[in-house]
């Protein structure tokens, strides 16, 4: 069953119009890589699952639960939006890390100042933040930084920040984790150990949406690839499909720039 | 009244203490109304960011020293009420007058910061105020340090001017002693008291901007 809908999705900034009816589905546990140039659509696609954008024209589901209606004014109140959100992650292409909290200080925050919703959390305080701070390091741990918890933003590479921005994201568990371009602020050879942590969570079915320019990591850990070109899906389709044999020029003389 | 080092540096004192005062209430009252006055000029509301600009445009484009006078004498004489009592009056005129050049310097820190960072806190499921609160604020006051220094520390002098409206700060009890005992020195010498006063608070700016030294924002 499709985990995530998104039906008919138009975003306009002043006259311009950068999305122009996108649609897709995503399964469970399964992955999709948005693949296009530099101003295909990409991130304001991204931006609008992550009601950083609000569309101007389409419906976004998660577990059939209709999260946004652009023609149902109900579903767009500031105050529903934060919960709403929590159904997603966002990883930035700039990392954005809180430069004045530790790795584990990052993936900590956000749940610490979830939690104080919680009825329980005046009585149960030490005890919940211990829960957190554990699951914290268990999550870091899992991105390969056990040894870097302590350590402040700029005291890391990019790949280290760019890994405690996936944990951080991790930490609020959401329903589906988005990628924006997670690899482009970084070195080639610092790439590498970016992709690899995606690709362990591609493993242990996480459900992901990833704007990517690597092909060879689309074609290894999507399940379903889309080739967004001027605001519309122009292919979609198995990445075997889509990144072999196109049957645009449009997606072919991309390939041919990129690969 | 001796004229000895000692009576001089007590009586100074003595006038010192007023200018202490002053300083003190004035940064209590205009750091957080600055910040308050900065998220006005900052507002989606176009009259309310109107109005804070306009605010900031009048205090500082006219005289410290004409707004002490102005503070203190159009109240009796424009609306007929009792105007404040001296110390007062030159209080409210600097928490009018620092209120909006504190906003300025933290209208400057706040747009300074990446708007990558509300979004990151957004869309972890923050409010918007703990997304200022947790995020945001510590990085602003650490950018804003060094101008902030700046302005506090030309806050000490300004104090000064309240003379203006003849409050007994330490100038005028420097001056009596001209005027009293033809003595000169004693006005000299009060210069070393705001010397000392702004050479320590270098040094707690300094203490400060090393206790946030430990990230970079």
């Amino acid at each position: 069953m499709a985990i995530l809908e998104a039906k008919n999705i138009h975003k306009r900034f002043g006259g311009t119009e950068v999305l122009k009816g996108v649609s897709f589905s995503l399964d469970r546990g399964k992955s999709l890589a948005m693949i296009g140039s530099s101003g295909s659509g990409k991130t304001t696609l991204l931006r609008c699952l992550n009601f950083l954008e609000k569309p101007d024209e389409g419906v976004i589901k998660v577990n059939g639960e209709t999260l946004f209606d652009a023609a149902d004014p109900s579903t767009h109140t500031e105050s529903d939006v934060r919960r709403k959100r929590l159904h997603f992650g966002l990883v930035f292409q700039q990392f954005n890390l809180f430069p004045q909290y530790t790795a584990l200080g990052n993936v900590t925050l956000a749940p610490e100042l979830l939690a104080k919703d919680d009825p329980s959390y005046g009585s149960d305080k030490a005890r919940i933040l211990a829960r957190i701070r554990d699951e914290a390091k268990d999550i870091l741990a899992q991105v390969g930084l056990s040894e870097k918890m302590d350590s402040y933003p700029h005291q890391l590479s990019g790949g280290q920040q760019q890994r405690v921005a996936i944990a951080r994201a991790l930490a609020m568990k959401p329903d589906i984790l988005c990628f924006d371009e997670p690899t482009s602020a970084l070195d080639p050879e610092l790439s590498g150990e970016v992709l690899a942590a995606i690709r362990r969570l591609s493993e242990r079915n996480i459900t992901m949406v990833i704007a990517t320019h690597e092909m060879g990591f689309a074609r290894e850990v999507a399940s379903q690839v889309i080739f967004l070109s001027d605001g519309a899906i122009l292919e979609s389709g198995p990445p075997e499909q889509v990144l072999s044999n196109p049957q645009t020029e449009r997606l072919r003389s991309f390939l041919n720039a990129v690969l | 009244m001796g004229a000895g080092l000692a009576d001089v540096t007590l009586n100074l004192l003595e006038g010192f203490k007023l200018n202490c005062i002053v300083f003190a209430v004035t940064l209590l009252c205009s750091l957080p109304l600055g910040l308050g006055l900065a998220f006005c000029s900052m507002s989606k509301y176009r009259a309310v960011r109107a109005v804070s600009k306009t605010f900031v445009w009048i205090v500082r484009g006219t005289p410290l020293l004409l707004q002490i006078i102005v503070v203190f004498y159009v109240p009796s004489l424009v609306f007929n009420v009792s105007s404040l009592g001296r110390p007062d009056a030159a209080i409210v005129a600097f928490v009018i007058n620092y209120t909006a050049y504190f906003s300025e310097v933290y209208r400057g820190g706040i747009e300074s910061i990446s708007k990558g960072q509300y979004e990151a806190g957004q869309v972890l499921g923050m409010t918007k105020g703990q997304v200022f609160f947790k995020v945001i604020l510590l990085q602003v006051v650490k950018r804003i340090m060094p101008p902030m220094s700046n302005e506090i520390i030309t806050l000490v002098k300004d104090t000064a001017l309240m003379r203006v409206i003849a409050n007994k700060e330490i100038i005028m009890f420097a001056q009596e002693y001209i005027s009293g005992q033809g003595l000169i020195w004693p006005l000299f010498y009060s210069g070393v008291f705001y010397l000392a006063f702004c050479g320590g608070l270098t040094l707690l700016f300094g203490a400060v901007e090393r206790r946030l030294s430990y990230f970079r924002a």
